[in-house]
C-alpha cells in the first residue's frame, strides 16, 4: 500500500473501465496478474438473522487468467454471437475505499460497480450492480489485478447473459 | 367450440395437423391466450421440478421455489418427510417465507404474527383465544399443502392436480435414462451450492424445444467454439448416436461419436467409479452410457437437463462432465426465470466435483462460452414472434415454422437397447414434433375428474 497511492487505484480501475467499454479486452488482459482468481458467487435472500447472503459455492464467474483469456479469443472470433454485434456497456466504478493489503506492494480495494448495457436496438436497458472487492499488487513499477471477487446486489440475474466482464 | 381455457378447439385440432405434418405455427410461442391456457392445461395438471433432495438434508431445511405463479414452501419435516406448501399465509394469503433456504421449526407471518410449524399446522396465533374464541377449528387453517409432491432419484415434483398420474408414471421411460445420470452413483448426486437464476426474454417453449430436440443448432450457434478449436470442425459432429422420442412429451439425445468411434467411457468419470456403475445400471444402461458424449434433453414440459464434456481452457485441456438441470419457469409469453443447479456424484473424488463445476461454469448458465450465444439467439427468436405476420391465424402469410427434419425420412433403430422410439441420429425434429404434439394435445385435453369425487 505504502508504493501506491490511492489515485494510483482509481487510475487504475477507471482505466480497466475504459478497456472493458471499449473492448480492448487484451490490454484489459495485460492488466491481470498471471495467478489471477476472479470469481462472481451468487447472491441469496437469508433470513434476517442469517447476515451472509453469499453463497461461495456456486458462482457466474470463477475465472483463472487463461479462462478469461479463452473468452476473449471467443469474443474475437466471427460467431460469438451474444456479442455479434457487440453489445454496448458503460462500467460505473464509484465509492472505491482501500485497505493495506497482506504486504507493502498489495492493497484491498472496495468498489461499487454499476453497469448499464444496451443490445442492438432494444430500448429495454440491461443492467447490474454491486461491489468488488480487489486485490491490486504493484509489480515492476505497474499494477496488477490479482484477486477479485464480485458480488451482485440481484439474486435473480435480470440480465439474459453475462458475455460482458465486470 | 372452446375447451375450458377458453382456445378454440377447432383451431387447436389444426395446429395439431400441422405439426403432425412437420410444422408449426409461429404464433403458438409468444400468443397470450396460449400462455394462460399453458398455464391453466399443462402446468398446473403435470409434475413441476422443485428440487433435489441434497438441498433438504436435514429436518428443517428448506428452499423456497415456483410453480409458474405459485410461490412454494419445499422443507423436509421434523419426521424425515418431504413437504410442499403454498408460501402464502392461510389468514391473508401474505407470502410466508421470503428466503430463498435455510433452516427453521417455525415459520411466522410478518402481517398478523400467525405461525405455523413444519407440519404446516397452525401452532400460534397472537391473541388467539381472545380474538377467535375456542371455536374457531385452527385445524382448518393449515398451510395448503401443494396437492401432490414425488420423488424420482432424488429429484422432487410436485402437482398443483390432486389427480395426477404418479410421478414414476408420469417420467415413464424417462427414468430409464434418469437412472444413467442420477442413479448410477451408490448415493447418487448432490447439488452444488444453490442454483443459479435468472432472467431472459424468450418463451419457454423455445428453450425447451432447444434442450429436448434441437442438436443441430450447435454447428451454427456454437460455431465460435469450433473456431476456437474447443469443439470439432466436422458440422455433423453433434447428430452422432440416437435421439429418442419417450411418452408424454419427453426426449433426449445420445450423443456419440462418428462411426461408434472410442469415447472417453462414462463421459470421462473416474475409473475408479466404474464398478458402482456397473452396481446400479443394467447392462444395457451400461453400455449406453460407456459409449455417450453428451446427454441433453427434456423432461416435458420444462425441466432441461445437459450432461456433456467440456474444457475452460483451450484445446489441450481435458474436458470434464458434468450434470445440470434447469427450469425454464414461465413468467410471461415472452418471459422466463431460469433456476439452474449444477449436480455431481456425492461419492466421486473432490478433484473431479471441482473440475466438474468448472467446466459447468464455463460453459453453461448466463456466462457459459455455449449458453452466452443460446440466450441471445432464444431472445430473438421471441422477438420476431409478436407482429401481425408471425403471429396471424389465418395462414395468410405462410408463417409456420419448419420442424420437417427426418420426417417420414429417418427410421427408428430396433436394436437400441434402451426404451423409447430411438433414431439413429440426433439431427432430427422427431423429439420437437412429439413435445408439441403433446403440447396441444395437453391443451385440448378437459379435465375428467372422477366421478366419485363429484
Ligand atoms: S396474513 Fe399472515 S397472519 Fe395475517
Ligand atoms: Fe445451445
Amino acid at each position: 500500500m505504502k508504493l501506491m497511492t490511492y489515485d494510483d487505484i482509481c487510475q487504475f480501475l477507471y482505466t480497466e473501465a475504459s478497456l472493458l467499454d471499449t473492448r480492448r479486452y487484451e490490454e484489459w488482459l495485460e492488466l491481470l496478474d498471471d495467478s489471477l482468481s476472479y470469481r462472481m458467487p451468487v447472491r441469496v435472500t437469508r433470513d434476517f438473522d442469517e447476515p451472509d447472503d453469499i453463497v461461495n459455492d456456486m458462482t457466474f464467474f470463477d475465472e483463472t487468467k487463461r479462462s478469461l483469456t479463452t473468452r476473449v479469443q471467443r469474443f474475437r472470433t466471427t460467431s460469438a454471437w451474444s456479442e455479434n454485434p457487440h453489445s454496448r456497456t458503460r462500467h460505473f466504478v464509484s465509492n472505491i475505499v482501500v485497505e493495506p493489503g497482506t504486504s507493502e506492494d498489495e492493497a484491498k480495494v472496495h468498489s461499487y460497480f454499476l453497469i448499464m448495457r444496451s443490445i442492438r436496438d432494444r430500448a429495454d436497458v440491461e443492467q447490474m450492480f454491486g461491489e468488488r472487492i480487489d486485490i491490486i499488487r504493484r509489480v515492476d513499477n505497474r499494477l496488477q489485478l490479482v484477486e477479485r471477487t464480485i458480488y451482485p446486489d440481484q439474486t435473480v440475474l435480470s440480465m439474459l447473459n453475462l458475455s460482458i466482464f465486470i | 367450440m372452446a375447451n375450458q381455457a377458453g382456445l378454440d378447439t377447432s383451431m387447436l385440432e389444426g395446429v395439431k395437423d400441422k405439426i403432425r405434418r412437420g410444422l408449426l405455427p409461429q404464433w403458438a410461442f409468444t400468443d397470450s391466450e396460449i400462455f394462460k391456457a399453458e398455464v391453466k392445461n399443462i402446468f398446473a395438471k403435470t409434475w413441476n421440478f422443485l428440487g433435489h433432495e441434497s438441498e433438504i438434508e436435514n429436518p428443517g431445511d428448506y428452499v423456497t421455489r415456483w410453480i409458474v405463479h405459485d410461490p412454494v414452501l419445499l422443507l423436509r419435516d421434523q419426521n424425515g418427510q418431504i413437504q410442499a406448501y403454498l408460501n402464502s399465509c392461510a389468514h391473508r394469503g401474505t407470502k410466508l417465507c421470503t428466503a430463498d433456504f435455510g433452516n427453521k421449526k417455525t415459520f411466522t407471518c410478518p402481517y398478523h404474527g400467525w405461525t405455523f410449524n413444519l407440519s404446516g399446522d397452525l401452532i400460534g396465533i397472537i391473541a388467539g383465544n381472545k380474538v377467535y374464541g375456542e371455536e374457531m377449528d385452527r385445524s382448518q387453517w393449515s398451510l395448503r399443502k401443494i396437492p401432490k409432491v414425488e420423488s424420482y432419484q432424488g429429484m422432487i415434483f410436485g402437482s398443483l392436480d390432486e389427480h395426477a398420474e404418479p410421478l414414476e408414471t408420469f417420467l415413464g421411460d424417462m427414468k430409464w435414462y434418469f437412472d444413467i445420470m442420477l442413479g448410477r452413483s451408490d448415493a447418487g448426486m448432490e447439488v452444488r451450492g444453490v442454483p443459479q437464476k435468472w432472467i431472459i426474454n424468450t418463451n419457454w417453449k423455445i428453450s425447451a424445444d432447444n434442450f429436448g430436440g434441437d442438436p443441430y443448432h450447435t454447428a451454427m450457434s456454437h460455431r465460435s467454439t469450433v473456431e476456437l478449436g474447443i469443439s470439432p470442425k466436422d458440422p455433423m459432429y453433434a447428430s452422432y448416436g440416437h435421439q429418442i422420442v419417450l411418452d408424454n412429451g419427453h426426449g433426449i439425445n445420445m450423443v456419440t461419436a462418428l462411426g461408434g468411434a472410442k469415447v472417453p467411457p462414462y463421459q470421462g468419470l473416474p475409473e475408479d467409479m466404474w464398478p458402482m456403475f456397473a452396481r446400479n445400471l443394467s447392462a444395457e444402461q451400461l453400455k449406453v452410457f460407456e459409449n455417450t458424449m453428451i446427454i441433453v434433453g427434456n423432461c416435458f414440459p420444462n425441466l432441461s437437463f445437459v450432461s456433456p464434456m467440456h474444457g475452460t481452457g483451450g484445446p489441450d485441456e481435458p474436458l470434464t462432465s458434468f450434470v445440470n438441470f434447469r427450469v425454464w419457469r414461465p413468467v410471461s409469453p415472452t418471459k422466463i426465470e431460469v433456476t439452474s443447479w449444477f449436480m455431481v456424484d456425492k461419492e466421486a473424488p473432490e478433484a473431479f466435483k471441482e473440475a466438474s463445476y468448472l467446466s459447468y461454469i464455463g460453459s453453461f448458465g448466463p456466462s457459459g462460452t455455449l449458453e452466452q450465444d443460446d440466450a441471445e439467439i432464444w431472445t430473438r427468436v421471441a422477438e420476431a414472434s409478436q407482429g401481425e405476420m408471425a403471429q396471424d391465424k389465418d395462414i395468410h402469410y405462410n408463417n409456420v415454422l419448419n420442424y420437417l427434419m427426418g420426417l417420414d425420412r429417418v427410421e427408428p433403430d430396433e436394436s437400441w437397447p434402451g426404451p423409447g422410439v430411438a433414431y439413429p441420429t440426433c439431427y432430427l425434429d422427431a423429439i420437437s414434433r412429439a413435445f408439441y404434439e403433446h403440447w396441444v394435445d395437453q391443451l385440448l385435453a378437459t379435465t375428467d375428474i372422477p366421478a366419485n369425487v363429484l
